[in-house]
């Protein structure tokens, strides 16, 4: 899949800007503060309809300006696709492919698969347990759309019932009928989403292994394991278990909005053992083996941005990813880089085509290859 | 906007105030009556008037009704086996519109939604519950609009009807998913209520 053009209006720094992409590698270079990642995030924003960095739309939009609009053009399995976002914050946002509207915006997702690297991954390994729930729901919602259903109904019925356990508390009440039916609406939801997680992490840890011993180098024995109460006991049963808890603690203190990962090198935890640099390359391995997991699944090369690479890694490293990810397993992607030549100049050694676009203040310039 | 009187000023401000209605077209509705006789405006507001004063909800289906007994109640031809139970009046106009029912109504207020602050005894579920045990209900359909709150209600309700004898359907969901049941229209709304079906089947 590719995405050959992209307009931008009113988008974040972007007031009106019109670029075109290669079809493998693209460079965006320019100063801090200049709108790469903007860009990127404008690209993520197509494909999964939503920034990437839970901004709400209403600080997307251009400061000053009443409603932000994308369009790109898409080759995707040999057919030209036009993808239009219109948002008018307050109002309800429309997404178009080749002109028609999505009835359900959730529709859409998954239809352009893609990865987004940033600096901040590294809160995957570091941080609570929504990050790597996060991790696993963005995969899982590009490859099945009912997952994503799935997903959006636990969290209201998950939503409601805690509100209701808070009410209860206030009131001074409980009213045990109305908690046995947020129970069963969370059943289906619950074991659909277990399910899927659990299958995942099975198809996930070998292509992880894979990727991560290509990009560290190492020999070291990685190991990802899915955590979650369903895996234990009956969710009903633990439910059941656990209300006179929930009623003290006024929340659901149980189900996969608990689940997790655990990370393993070499048999020990991840977060305490591992390095700086282990730490940084177990990450960006995840986020690799994300991407060819998109891929064996839905068989269209994914989208692959990333953001400020050489903020990970050192220049061996980022060569190694960047051989990696021009060997023919991945497809088109976006990279961003403060230094004005510093990617371009190992691809050019490797002899990999680029497009270098240079960005200042919302603009961009194409940047002519001098090899030539 | 600038007014050179606060007469008209006033009743613009008050028109604006409905829902639908903005400045502009709240000007154009006061110099409409402005240019008519005087005893049009006296009629319409007298209309107005007298629907906020009188207006009462029917003690039994809490559908609107001029009296303490609404019309859809009071009629004998009216079959009192069945019982449609909706969110809102706006259902119950929606529904008698189809002209496909000829049940009675019961009127919720609503949907369970703690998060709005609405619980079960908010709503007109214990009326329900004893309207079931007490006339001769055979059926319950529910006419709820099919989010998750619409489910939690609907299965609530059930749980709490599971002494009586009557029989619990729901309205066939030819109804868009997550569609408000007053944006159907009237032919897939009419065909859902004949269409309907067990509770629990889907
Ligand atoms: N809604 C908006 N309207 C106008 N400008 C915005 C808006 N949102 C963000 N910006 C501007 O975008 C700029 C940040 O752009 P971006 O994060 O893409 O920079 P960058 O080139 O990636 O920089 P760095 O190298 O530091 O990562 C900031 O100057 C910010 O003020
Ligand atoms: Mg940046
Ligand atoms: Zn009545």
């Amino acid at each position: 899949m590719i995405l050959k053009k992209i307009s931008l209006s009113n988008f974040k720094n972007y007031e009106l800007e019109q670029l075109e992409f290669s079809s493998g590698v693209n460079c965006f270079v320019g100063k801090n503060g200049m709108g790469k990642t903007n860009l990127l995030d404008a690209i993520y924003y197509m494909c999964m309809c939503k920034s990437n960095f839970a901004v709400n739309d209403r600080n997307i939009v251009r400061k000053g300006e009443p409603f932000f609009r994308l369009e790109g053009a898409f080759l995707r399995n040999e057919l030209n696709e036009k993808l239009v976002c219109k948002v008018i914050p307050g109002t309800k946002k429309t997404i178009e492919l080749d002109d028609v509207p999505y009835a359900k915006i959730l529709e859409h997702i998954g239809h352009y698969p893609i990865v987004m690297i940033i600096p901040d991954d590294t809160l995957l390994a570091t941080e609570g347990s929504e990050n790597r729930r996060r991790f696993m729901d963005m995969t899982l919602s590009q490859m099945d759309q009912d997952y994503l259903r799935h997903l959006m109904a636990y969290n209201r019925v998950l939503k409601q019932r805690n509100a209701a356990l808070k009410a209860f508390a206030k009131q001074g009440n409980f009213q045990l009928g109305l908690i046995n039916t947020y129970n069963q609406q969370l059943l289906e939801p619950a074991a659909y989403i277990s399910e899927k997680r659990k299958h995942f992490c099975t198809g996930f840890e070998p292509v992880f292994a894979e990727v991560y011993k290509n990009v560290s180098g190492d020999a070291e024995q990685v190991e990802v394991n899915y955590k979650s109460h369903l895996l234990e006991e009956d969710f009903e049963d633990l439910l059941i278990q656990t209300m006179e808890r929930d009623r003290i603690l006024q929340r659901t203190t149980i189900g996969i909005h608990k689940d997790d990962l655990v990370f393993k090198i070499d048999e020990f935890a991840l977060k305490k053992f591992a390095s700086q640099g282990q730490l940084k390359s177990f990450v960006l391995s995840m986020k690799l083996a994300q991407y060819e997991l998109l891929y064996l699944e839905k068989n269209i090369y994914p989208i692959l941005l990333l953001d400020d690479i050489f903020d990970k890694l050192d220049g061996d490293r980022v060569r190694q990813v960047l051989e990696l990810i021009t060997n023919g397993k991945y497809g088109q992607t976006f990279i961003s880089d403060t230094h004005p030549n510093r990617v371009q100049q190992i691809l050019t050694e490797l002899g990999i085509e680029n497009k270098q676009l240079k960005i200042e203040n919302g603009k961009a310039v194409l940047i002519e290859n001098e090899e030539a | 906007m600038n007014f050179s009187s606060k007469l008209i000023e006033d009743a613009v401000m008050a028109f604006s105030k409905l829902p639908g209605i903005g400045k502009k077209s709240a000007l154009r509705l006061v110099l409409h009556l402005m240019n008519q006789e005087t005893v049009h405006t006296e009629q319409f507001s007298e209309a107005i008037l007298k629907m906020r004063r009188n207006i009462k909800n029917c003690k039994n289906c809490h559908n609107v009704s001029d009296q303490d007994i609404c019309n859809v109640c009071n009629d004998p031809h009216r079959d009192r086996s069945l019982l449609c139970v909706v969110e809102s009046i706006r259902d119950v106009m929606a529904i008698e519109d189809t002209g496909q029912y000829r049940g009675l109504y019961h009127v919720l207020g609503g949907v369970i939604s703690p998060i709005e602050g609405v619980g079960p005894d908010t709503l007109y579920i214990d009326q329900l519950i004893i309207r079931a045990q007490a006339e001769e209900v055979k059926e319950i359909i529910m006419a709820i609009s099919p989010t998750i709150e619409g489910d939690t209600t609907i299965y609530y309700i059930t749980k709490q009807l599971k002494d009586t004898n009557v029989g619990v359907t729901t309205i066939a969901r030819g109804v868009a998913f997550g569609g408000e049941l007053e944006y159907a229209d009237e032919l897939t709304l009419g065909r859902s209520i004949i269409s309907r079906i067990p509770y629990g089947s889907r």
